[in-house]
């Protein structure tokens, strides 16, 4: 349906359906989030990115089962299409594309950052700090150079996936590969040095808030659990994906949660959780210039090695959302969700077109925003769509018990159903939490959801007439075939 | 509107089972219906539809298939009375479905009263084989080789090639546009494709949904 399929034996084994996943949870949100979640939670931020593992566990079970029994790729809007109303599905649809596309927008603030570190560690530039602005003469504005490398980064990325389907092929495997191997080496390199043996994990909570900061921290970097969706966008494209599919969402989540609490160990215990806030996007980056070795043959500065990991993560993720939310706009473009445009391949390029420009807009758009509202959308509305996809499971067991099932999630109900009440509670105390830190964000979420219904009627209305047209095309079906 | 139609098909058999990797193929959203447990863990494991395990003739397993929404319903398993009870079953709760049942034998057009369009695949079959056993240079218009097919494809209004030169449109490498407009000509690098004139295609299974995309929307 879209690029991939350009090279006809692209199988992925399961060794590469694994890394899909591993490289979208891992990729980002490690880097970009970890310094966020320790402001608000202080040391227990080793807890958080646990916890949320284990809540994301449960509708990675509904993924699996979904996944195993609906042979299409188009990850969770395709299953929620396949047994809701036009309604639910089209505001599914709304709510992933809109979660992919301020994902997009926080990988590109947590480019940005990072990308000025590297520049600073090789002495390009003053450290990140002191650039504040990049004055323009000809409009004689300042922006934040920040904000303009974010956008660039956004610009570029879209353009060669608009013009191009190379980018979206199966290099994922390779890339995983070398960020992992980066947070190894951060890892071990960070257990070793004197400044972990002295790590000071008390108190373990942050000062003042308590346990109960976890809870919002939690909300804020739940979108770094995202990557199982992405596994499934690709499915078509796996072997045996019935086995397949299944294993790559445990194991890509069970491989990504260790990763994650080394690194947020490490993080926290050489840097402390006061200091890695204080770095914000760049944390992760920040803490290991702090032990890494220096004069090293090439990159001199050893820190440097995990800042390029940071820089490239963060470009690989946006990468991957860029043409994750153009999939989720060129399926509802097909499904006759969106305007039907949305759902062709450009003439000249062979890619969805339309769907990658219109997901353009509102990414360059909210790279505007502040790396946290980002964050907290952009967890807010996976969450709400991972609740929808734990609703579908329930709703295809009770409506089509004689669907075939290559994979039965044990313990039904009990799995969806914890699924939905955790990620309720979590969504609950992200929206409580907005209201008092972030109304913007919550405000534009709100935005967003009223447009998607002002939309769907308006689309509802276009459609009624056309749709009879539609109808007698349907007859020249056999005539196209003989 | 887009060229994909919701289909359910009745009977996953080697009949069945081929239409659907077929349709799948074109990019179309298929729900096969198969009682055979046997058969419905080898077509999982081909995974090229959904599969409702259960006989067809019951109006409970034809809603669980997604009756409500399907464009079409082919009923192709062996049996001509079944498939022609699923048709009319499905009419009864679809009204505005399209029914196409599978025959057994070539005098079954006359059935043509009670589902839209009846298929004898037998005869088909024979066709090609007859080909092949007279051994003539040239083929039907068919599945003529092992993968490759050759289709006859009507452009769509408002598709993303339509009213385009051929020389603008990028088709997906191992796709070929072979005729000029209803097959008069080969077609050139200034032939246009016109929307509502049909052309001859080759085209490898792997690319075809991209190019029924381009030509269909």
């Amino acid at each position: 349906m879209d690029g991939s399929n350009r090279s006809p034996n692209a199988e992925l084994g399961l060794l590469d359906a694994t890394m899909i996943g591993m490289g979208a949870m891992i990729g980002a949100g490690i880097f970009v989030l970890t310094g966020l979640a320790a402001e608000i939670a202080g040391p227990a931020a080793i807890l958080v990115f646990t916890l949320n593992g284990v809540v994301t566990a449960f509708t990675g079970l509904s993924y699996a089962e979904l996944a195993a029994s609906i042979p299409k790729s188009g990850g969770g809007y395709a299953f929620v299409r396949e047994i809701f109303d036009d309604l639910p599905s089209f505001l599914m649809g709304w709510m992933l594309w809109f979660a992919y596309m301020i994902a997009g927008a926080l990988y590109a603030l947590g480019f940005a950052p990072n990308f000025l570190e590297l520049l600073h560690v090789y002495g390009f530039v003053a450290p990140p700090d002191a650039v504040d602005a990049l004055a323009i003469p000809v409009v004689d504005i300042a922006l934040p150079v920040g904000f303009l490398l974010a956008f660039v980064a956004v610009l570029a990325l879209v353009a060669l996936n608009a013009v191009s389907t190379a980018a979206s092929g199966s290099a994922e495997t390779v890339f995983t590969i070398i960020k992992v191997g980066i947070l190894v080496v951060f890892v071990g390199f960070g257990l070793a040095s004197p400044m972990f043996s002295e790590a000071e994990f008390q108190p373990l909570f942050a000062e003042g808030a308590g346990p109960a900061a976890i809870l919002p921290a939690m909300g804020l970097t739940f979108i770094a659990f995202e990557g199982y969706d992405l596994i499934t966008t690709v499915t078509e494209e796996v072997e045996n994906p019935r086995e397949n599919i299944p294993k790559a969402i445990f194991l890509s989540l069970i491989a990504t949660v260790i990763v994650y609490l080394a690194v947020v160990a490490v993080a926290v215990g050489t840097l402390g959780a006061q200091g890695l806030a204080e770095a914000g996007e760049a944390g992760i980056a920040t803490a290991a210039t702090e032990f890494m070795p220096t004069g090293l043959p090439i990159i001199q500065n050893g820190g440097a090695l995990i800042v390029f990991g940071a820089v490239f993560s963060t470009l690989t993720a946006l990468n991957a959302v860029v043409i994750a939310s153009s999939r989720v706009a060129f399926s509802m473009g097909r499904e006759g969700q969106l305007l039907p445009s949305f759902g062709q391949l450009h003439h000249r390029y062979g890619t969805p077109f339309v769907a990658i420009l219109a997901s353009a807009v509102v990414m360059l758009g909210s790279v505007a925003l502040p790396t946290q509202s980002a964050g907290n959308m952009s967890s807010l509305f996976f969450l709400l769509s991972f609740i929808v996809v734990n609703v579908a499971v329930i709703r295809l067991r009770r409506e089509r018990p004689n669907m075939n099932r290559p994979y039965e999630m044990p313990f039904y109900p009990a799995p969806p159903l914890i699924g939905i009440a955790l990620n309720l509670l979590l969504t609950g105390v992200l929206v409580v939490y907005l209201v008092r830190t972030d109304p913007l964000a919550l405000g534009l979420s709100a935005g967003w959801i009223l447009l998607g219904g002002v939309a769907y009627f308006l689309l509802d209305r276009v459609r009624t007439p056309a749709e009879e047209g539609a109808e007698t095309g349907i007859d020249m079906g056999p005539e196209a075939e003989r | 509107m887009t060229g994909s139609r919701d289909v359910i098909i009745a009977g996953g058999g080697r009949v069945g089972f081929e239409t659907a990797a077929l349709l799948a193929d074109h990019g179309h959203d298929v729900t096969i219906i198969e009682r055979d447990e046997r058969i419905v863990d080898e077509i999982a494991d081909e995974w090229v539809a959904t599969v409702i395990e259960g006989d067809a003739t019951d109006p409970g397993i034809i809603e669980q298939a997604g009756i409500e929404r399907a464009d079409v319903i082919a009923a192709l398993t062996g049996e001509t009375g079944l498939n022609l009870g699923v048709c009319l079953a499905a009419s009864e709760l679809s009204p505005e479905i399209r029914t196409v049942a599978r025959i057994e034998r070539a005098t079954g057009q006359e059935y043509t009263r009670f589902v839209d369009a009846v298929v004898f695949p037998e005869h088909a079959g024979a066709r090609v084989a007859a080909d092949e056993i007279i051994g003539r240079d040239m083929q039907t218009l068919a599945d003529v080789t092992s993968t490759l097919d050759i289709m006859l494809v009507r452009v769509t209004e408002g598709a993303p090639a339509a009213g385009k030169q051929l020389s603008k449109v990028r088709f997906p490498a191992g796709a070929l546009v072979v005729s000029d407009d209803d097959g008069n000509r080969v077609a050139r690098s200034d032939t246009t494709l016109t929307a509502g004139r049909r052309y001859v295609i080759a085209v490898e299974p792997e690319v075809a949904d991209e190019v029924m995309n381009l030509m269909q929307g």
